[in-house]
Parts: structure tokens; C-alpha cells; sequence
């Protein structure tokens, strides 16, 4: 039946569609041509990496002789998934303990960051006077390009504790008597998540207002002028017109960020953190690099927790993307 | 072929070993340098007297960045520099495999003063390596001094104090814990800012990463024992009563931090906390920020290790503020605390040779023969001359007596980093062998004859260091009748056959020593700022806590410090 019902019509109609596809691509081929560098880059940083994970089950333990022999390429023994286990043992850096710090971290700055951006982005397009419309937009997002050393460094000066010599917050909570005894910020375990939380919103908030302000530079304005005539004033005009325009760019940006919520680097905390603040200071990124290039080096441990973080980043994307299916029509995959 | 050709130049050397042939083919030799530093000037010239009569130039790396990331990235890349010093991490590059063993080339025959230099520890420096053969990978670039030992100053551990805060109360006698914190505590009621208005701290204690023995190392001084890192060990018999160990059990050795005797002084610390002496900031405390408060001058007191904050009594030094830098005291427990025990203080330690520390020649070198017998050149007295003290006439004279000595303008010099990298070799000889110590026969200069009784470092040469002192410290001392600020406490006692216990690598239990300074990291600050009445629960948890990780490491170091001191005393036997 396969091979006897075969017409001469389906043949036809395969080949010119190769055709017209190879036909494409050579009209296209400058686009092409520009894709591959990122493409190049894509792979070389990217998916090569990946061979890397094999070290995740080897026995590449804290001799450093070891450490060293591989590195030479010689081949260490076989380790099955004991760096896996190897984990969730009691170490000097309890690893349970950097996935509850990464988690709370990326909460709060999820949070806290999506909500600022949002709401200055919506009263940023509320003001019609556009050079101090342009003003705040660039102050506020000037911060995004200092380094974090420098801003950890402002962070320090601003939060210091000190009882005879107060930073700046603590002359101003005292000295305007709102609190009696100045907090001692940078020392205290909780304060820590809620001081990186404020960090990161002033650091970043103006570059997450950019996303948000295009998107709504899109609506429609007879949108607005339709809601103005049914009587709707200014807020209402905000809550039936402007947030309902940004609903699937702000879902597909929750998405990714779901993704990255592993994510949260390194260089804050590791910047920011003292010996009373340590515990809930070390994120998954900071174990990696504790690990994989510090003093009690382990690159199997490094690798393995690595690739724990990579698939938890896995299922938290395409869970998200699931949920945000089920539940309205924006998708990212 | 080029390498062929130079490792045949440097056979040839090998067996002919005529210095002239030396100088022959110019080489470059690559050097990496541990710690961080900066370039010396194309026109150095000592360099330049190097190139001259051995025909060899330096190319240097210092370190940026992280130390075990950079010697990590140099073991995987295979190649490593000629001369590579390993900094605090040669035991990285050693287990790598980088460095060559040096015995090879060195030996009573071939190299007589390089010999000389390291026979008297030998038993310290030449190990065994896996197979059981005698290896050296490292001539120490420092501790190994020529004569009696010399100790005009403290470099090492002790507790400090502002020179002011000892003459505001007249000059007394420090020697016990409750005295200095009842001293630093009048001070401060006294004078609770400084002329400017800025207020003084009155105990600071730095805890940033590694630095944190500033918090956890003061008892075993308070007990009486030199620097053992974070173990306490019985030499003499003197505590034995106090910490109830056995006095059959030699060396015995245990963590103190989870002993009675260290409470008291974590107790001691929470009473001067609750009277303001100690700032909650010093918890949270940058070591930027620890310098620049002392370099201030707002710091009445601090227990730390003089070499750490030297860059602040420099900066002291240079605003004149003379009454601000410090004094080391060498403070013990009063008796009251160790059931009527009067310890004695032991801040100063026999000189210990800085095993493992300075340039080991790398296995990509092509001419080690050609390096050592440069060193063993170098060794003799005419280029330790020129290395310690320079040119005669430019940088130090000769007086009639056969004295060396400078001139304010030539140790000025000295002082000063830009005319160091034009004038003075240290990115070569700092991590190179070295002679200190006593000057123990004349020596030709010139001329000139430098007698026998003069130093070979300036730092260490009397006219230097009284000659060249300020009026400050010299009424200062007079007011106590000390000579020397050594004079503070007692005399360098023997060093023990183990050495210093902190040299040991605690590799093997890293998993438990990792936790055992972590728990002390977040548990000690807390101790010291909680509330009196729960300092003593507070206390028990912190012991539960740290016991099962110091018990683990304290028997681990046990054993290290009977192998390391057996090393010693049978080789010494033999």
C-alpha cells in the first residue's frame, strides 16, 4: 500500500518546497552571515562548556595532587553520583543552606524589583513633560552601570553601624529620633536579604523601567481617549488600560526571571558579607566558586552543584511557561 | 633546538662551574612573584650590576588577583616561569609537581655557601618526598640568621597599645590582661575623642577572612606560648596545672578555644564591650577600613601581629604622630583567672626558617645549574653588601670604626618605595636566600673593611635603628629605661622542636577545621556582644557547638606535632 499508493503529484510537491526553502535562504544569506557570530558564541560559551559537567562524576576531592592531575589531563577515578550525595552532607558551607539563601534572595529581589519597575515605569508614562520624564529616566538607570564593588562600597558607608561614628542611615534614624538605637545593619543575619533587596532595586530599578515604558508606548492611545469619553479617570485609565497593555510582556519577563531565580551571582554578597552575616549570606553561586576555586578546592563538588542549579533552572522555566499557558495564552517556548 | 643548545651550555656549566663562563650568553629568566608588587625601573641599578656580571636579566610577574586561582591556572597551563615563588600557597606548586628538587644542585661540594647557609636547619628543610628521597624545594627566603638572635622589636603577635595612652598614666607596667583593658578603660573615660573631635576605639579586632586570629589566637599567648595558630601545646611544664594535662604526654597538644581558660578572656572582652571599649562595627570591618582607622590614630588598642597593620604605623610615622603608633605588650592571664597560676609570657619565639616560602627554580626552566650558582655567588658577603645595604658611599658609609651606617637622607631613601624600584633589588632578592643576622667576620668594601658586630640588614644595625629614631620613642624608652622596644617583653625563648604549629597543613581535615573557625567566625562576636547574664549559656552552646570539630582537629594536630617534632629531634640525633 505505501509504495504502490505513491503519485507522481506528492513528489512534485516535496521538492519544490526544499527548493523554495534553500531559494530562501540564499536571498537571506547576509542575515545568515550575521547570525554567526552569536551563534559561534552560543556554542563556544554555551554548549561547550557542558563537556565540563563530566568532572561532576569524578573523584576530584579536595587533595590538591588530584586536582592537579586532572588538570593535566590525566583521568580521575570514576565517582557515580557521590558528589551528588556528597551535597547534601554537612559541610563548611552547608549547601541546603545556599539554596534557602539563593531562593530568599532571588524572592526578594524578584519582588521587590519587578514591582518598583512597574510602578515607576507606569508613573513615568503618566508625566507628559518630557525633558524631566527624560531626566528621572536616566538617573534612575545610571546605576545599572557601576560596578558592584563600587556600589558594596557605597552600601557600606551608608549602612555603617558604628555606634560612635554612624553612616549616614543611622545619624539620620537617630538623629531625626525615629529610633533610639541605630541597628547594626551589616552584622545582624536579618537584615541581610532585605539590605541586597534594597541594593539591587535602586541598582537596577531604572533599566527595568525600559522594558516596561516601550511596552507601553505601544498601546493604542485611542484606547485611552475611548476610556477618557466612558468617564474613566486618570487611576481607573491606569488599571483598564495601561496594565492590562503590559500583561504579556510583564508575564514573559516573569518567566525568564522564574528561570534565573537560581541566579542570583555572587558578587553582592560576597562583597557584602562578615562572619556574623555569613550563613545567610553564601548563595549556590558563591558555593560553586568557593569550591571550584577556593581554598578547599573540589571541583566535583563545584560541578555537581553547578549542574544541580542548571536543571532546578530547567524545571522552574518550563513550569512557569506551563502555569502561564494554562492560564492565559502568553508563552515564551 | 635552541633548548638543546642551552641545556648543553648549562651541562658544559655544570661540569666546568668557572664563574666567567657565566656571563657568556645573556638570558632572561622569567619570575612570579606571590604577592603583589611593582616593576622596578628599566635603570635599576643592581639590576643593572646583575646583568653585568652574570648576564642575566629579570622579567617579573606579581601577583593580581587571587594567589590559588593564579597558581591553580599556572599548574594547568604546564608552563611555568623560571623562578616561581609560590607565596603562602607553595605548597600548591610543590604538590604540583612545578619546582625541581634543589638537591640536585646543591651540596657541601658543588655550592659551599649555599650549604653553609641552610646546614644548621637542615633537619627543617630538606623532607621526604613520596618515594623517601631527600628533597628541597625551597631555600627560605627568610629565618635563617647568622649569630645570636636579634629582637629589637616585636614582628609577630601581641597585644598593642597607643604609646599616648601608656604615658598619659605615667608610664606604668602592662603585664596582665585586666591591667591593659582597666588602662585602655580609664583612657577612653578620660579622653573619649582625640583633638579633632573624632572618637577614640578603644579595642578593635579585625576578623576579616584569614585575619580573624586577631579574634581567635589571643589565648595561647594569654597562657604563655608563642604563635601555634589555633592549637595550645604543653613544651614546658609551666601550665600544666591550670590546663590539667598530663605532664608525661609530650607536647601535648589541644584546641583552646573550647577550654575554660579561653572563656574568661571572651568574657573579659563582653564586660569591655558593655563599657563601650569595643565598637559592634569591628565585627563588620573591611581590613581597608581597620588600616585607616589606625592610620588615624583613633585606636587605642588592638591584639594583632605587627607585621599586619605595618602600613598604618608607617602612614603614623609619617603625620609625626609618634604617640599614636604602638607598643607590644605581652600580656598574660591574670592569676585570678587560672586558679592562682602566674604564667609567664612567651611572645617571642626562637627564629623560625620561613619553610616553603620564597623562589623554587620550575621544572620549565632550561639552566637551574646556571640560577644556583648564581645564588651561591651571591651569597658571599661582597653581594649581601650590595643586596641588604647597597653601594658604599651612595647608600650607607663606613664610618672610621668599621660601623656601617646612613646618613638621614640616604635611610630616607629607604623609606621611600619610587627610589626603592630604582635602587634596590627586592622583586629578585626578597624571595631569594638570603643572609641575616649578625655580620661575623670583616668584610673588604672598596677600601674600606665593615667589621666584624655590624647587622646585614639596616633594620637591625643599632645606629640605624637609634640613631635614626624619633625624639618621641627615644624619651619614651628612656621614661621606662628600656633600650629597645623589645625590652616590652621577654627574651625569645627556644624555639621548639615542632617549630611553629600553624606552619602545618591541616589539608588532611580541612572538612573539620573549615568548620571549627567557622562556628568561632559567627559565634565569638556574638559572645562578646550579648547580654552578661547570658554570657554563660551562651558560652556552653558555643562549646557544644565547636566540640565535635575541635576534638577532630585538635587529635589530628596531635599527631602532626609529634611527627614534626620527631623529624627535628632525630634528625638531630643522627
Amino acid at each position: 500500500m505505501t509504495s504502490a499508493a505513491k503519485t507522481p503529484g506528492t513528489e512534485r510537491r516535496i521538492n519544490p518546497k526544499g527548493a523554495r526553502y534553500l531559494q530562501r535562504l540564499g536571498t537571506q544569506w547576509q542575515l545568515l552571515l550575521m547570525s554567526v557570530p552569536m551563534l559561534l558564541y552560543v556554542i563556544l560559551f554555551n554548549y561547550v562548556p557542558l563537556f565540563g559537567w563530566v568532572n561532576a562524576f569524578k573523584d576530584i576531592s579536595n587533595e590538591r595532587g588530584t586536582l592537579i592531575s586532572f588538570l593535566r589531563g590525566e583521568n580521575p577515578a570514576d565517582y557515580g553520583f557521590n558528589n551528588f550525595t556528597n551535597l547534601f552532607k554537612p559541610g563548611a558551607i552547608p549547601f541546603m543552606g545556599a539554596i534557602r539563601n539563593t531562593l530568599a534572595m532571588s524572592l526578594i529581589n524578584l519582588v521587590m524589583g519587578t514591582v518598583s519597575a512597574v510602578v515607576l515605569a507606569v508613573l513615568l508614562n503618566e508625566v507628559r513633560q518630557k525633558t524631566y520624564k527624560r531626566t528621572v529616566q536616566t538617573v534612575t538607570y545610571l546605576p545599572h552601570f557601576l560596578s558592584m564593588v563600587i556600589v558594596v562600597g557605597m552600601a557600606k558607608i551608608i549602612f555603617d553601624s558604628n555606634e560612635r561614628t554612624p553612616g549616614p542611615l543611622n545619624s539620620l534614624l537617630l538623629g531625626t529620633g525615629i529610633l533610639r538605637e541605630g541597628p547594626d545593619w551589616l552584622g545582624q543575619p536579618q537584615y541581610f536579604w532585605w539590605i541586597i533587596g534594597v541594593i539591587n532595586v535602586w541598582k537596577e530599578v531604572g533599566w527595568g523601567t525600559i522594558i516596561y515604558i516601550s511596552a507601553m508606548t505601544g498601546i493604542d492611545p485611542c484606547l485611552y481617549e475611548a476610556a477618557s469619553i466612558d468617564g474613566a479617570g486618570r487611576f481607573q485609565r491606569i488599571m483598564h488600560v495601561t496594565l492590562p497593555g503590559i500583561r504579556s510582556t510583564f508575564i514573559i519577563l516573569m518567566i525568564m526571571n522564574i528561570g534565573h531565580l537560581l541566579d542570583t551571582g555572587f558578587e553582592i554578597q560576597y562583597l557584602l558579607k562578615s562572619s556574623g552575616t555569613q550563613q545567610v549570606a553564601y548563595t549556590i553561586d558563591l558555593y560553586v566558586l568557593e569550591y571550584g576555586t577556593g581554598k578547599q578546592i573540589d571541583y566535583g563538588l563545584a560541578t555537581a552543584a553547578g549542574i544541580f542549579k542548571s536543571i532546578v533552572a530547567i524545571v522552574l522555566l518550563t513550569g512557569a511557561n506551563f502555569i502561564s499557558k494554562r492560564l492565559s495564552d502568553d508563552s515564551l517556548l | 633546538m635552541r633548548k638543546i643548545l642551552a641545556a648543553l651550555l648549562c651541562l658544559s656549566m655544570l661540569i666546568s662551574l668557572v664563574p666567567a663562563v657565566m656571563a657568556e650568553e645573556p638570558i632572561t629568566l622569567t619570575v612570579f612573584r606571590g604577592d603583589p608588587g611593582d616593576q622596578p625601573t628599566e635603570d635599576n641599578k643592581i639590576y643593572k650590576l646583575i646583568e653585568e656580571k652574570f648576564g642575566v636579566k629579570f622579567n617579573f610577574t606579581y601577583l593580581t588577583g587571587d594567589l590559588d586561582q593564579t597558581l591553580s591556572t599556572r599548574l594547568a597551563s604546564g608552563s611555568y616561569p623560571d623562578l616561581f615563588d609560590g607565596g603562602n600557597s607553595a605548597d600548591l606548586i610543590i604538590s604540583g609537581g612545578a619546582l625541581i628538587n634543589l638537591l640536585d644542585y646543591v651540596s657541601p661540594e658543588k655550592t659551599p655557601r649555599l650549604w653553609a647557609h641552610i646546614e644548621p636547619q637542615k633537619a627543617r628543610l630538606i623532607e621526604k618526598d613520596a618515594d623517601g628521597n631527600d628533597v628541597l624545594y625551597i631555600i627560605p627566603n627568610y629565618g635563617l640568621p647568622e649569630g645570636p638572635q636579634i629582637a629589637l622589636s616585636v614582628g609577630g603577635p601581641a597585644f598593642f597599645i597607643q604609646k599616648q595612652v601608656l604615658a598619659w598614666d605615667d608610664y606604668p607596667e602592662i603585664k596582665t590582661m585586666d591591667q591593659y583593658f582597666d588602662l585602655l578603660e580609664r583612657f577612653l573615660d578620660a579622653n573619649p575623642t582625640d583633638e579633632n573631635g573624632t572618637p577614640y576605639t578603644g579595642f578593635a579586632i579585625l576578623c576579616e577572612d584569614w585575619r580573624h586570629f586577631c579574634l581567635i589566637n589571643p589565648v595561647q599567648h594569654l597562657m604563655g606560648r608563642p604563635n601555634d595558630g589555633e592549637v595550645y601545646i604543653c613544651v614546658t611544664d609551666q601550665n600544666y596545672e591550670v590546663t590539667g594535662n598530663d605532664p608525661a604526654q609530650e607536647f601535648k597538644t589541644e584546641t583552646f578555644i573550647d577550654k575554660p581558660y579561653a572563656k574568661a578572656y571572651y568574657q573579659k572582652l563582653n564586660e569591655v564591650y558593655q563599657a563601650g571599649l569595643i565598637d559592634r562595627s569591628t565585627f563588620t570591618m573591611s581590613y581597608d577600613q581597620y588600616i585607616a582607622a589606625i592610620s588615624n590614630g583613633t585606636v587605642l588598642g588592638m591584639f594583632d601581629q605587627a607585621w599586619d597593620f605595618g602600613t598604618a604605623t608607617s602612614a603614623l610615622a609619617d603625620a609625626q604622630k609618634y604617640d599614636r603608633t604602638y607598643v607590644a605588650l605581652g600580656l598574660v592571664y591574670d592569676p585570678d583567672y587560672v586558679n592562682g597560676a602566674e604564667i609567664e609570657e612567651h611572645y617571642l619565639n626562637g627564629s623560625l626558617p620561613n619553610v616553603r616560602r620564597g623562589f623554587g627554580i620550575s621544572t620549565s626552566c632550561t639552566c637551574p645549574e646556571r640560577i644556583v650558582a648564581m645564588w651561591e655567588e651571591m651569597m658571599s658577603d661582597e653581594w649581601q653588601m650590595i643586596f641588604n645595604w647597597g653601594i658604599e658611599g651612595e647608600d650607607y658609609y663606613i664610618d672610621e670604626n668599621g660601623r656601617l651606617n646612613m646618613t638621614e637622607e640616604q635611610y630616607a631613601n629607604t623609606q621611600n618605595a619610587q627610589w626603592k624600584l630604582a635602587n634596590k633589588a627586592d622583586g629578585f632578592f626578597q624571595s631569594s636566600p638570603k643572609r641575616q643576622g649578625w655580620i661575623l667576620n670583616d668584610i673588604q668594601v672598596g677600601d674600606k673593611v665593615v667589621k666584624a658586630g655590624n647587622c646585614w640588614e639596616p633594620g637591625n644595625q643599632d645606629e640605624i635603628v637609634f640613631g635614626l629614631m624619633n625624639d618621641y620613642d627615644k624619651e619614651f624608652l628612656a621614661a621606662y629605661g628600656y633600650s629597645k622596644f623589645a625590652d616590652f617583653v621577654n627574651p625569645p625563648i627556644e624555639l621548639a622542636p615542632y617549630g611553629e604549629a600553624w606552619q602545618i597543613d591541616y589539608t588532611p581535615v580541612s572538612t573539620a577545621h573549615d568548620n571549627f573557625l567557622k562556628v568561632q567566625d559567627e559565634q565569638l562576636p556574638q559572645l562578646i556582644m550579648c547580654e552578661p547574664a547570658e554570657f554563660d549559656a551562651k558560652w556552653d552552646a558555643f562549646v557544644a557547638e565547636i566540640q565535635p570539630y575541635a576534638d577532630e582537629f585538635g587529635a589530628f594536630m596531635q599527631d602532626a606535632v609529634i611527627a614534626e617534632a620527631h623529624k627535628v629531634l632525630d634528625n638531630v640525633a643522627e
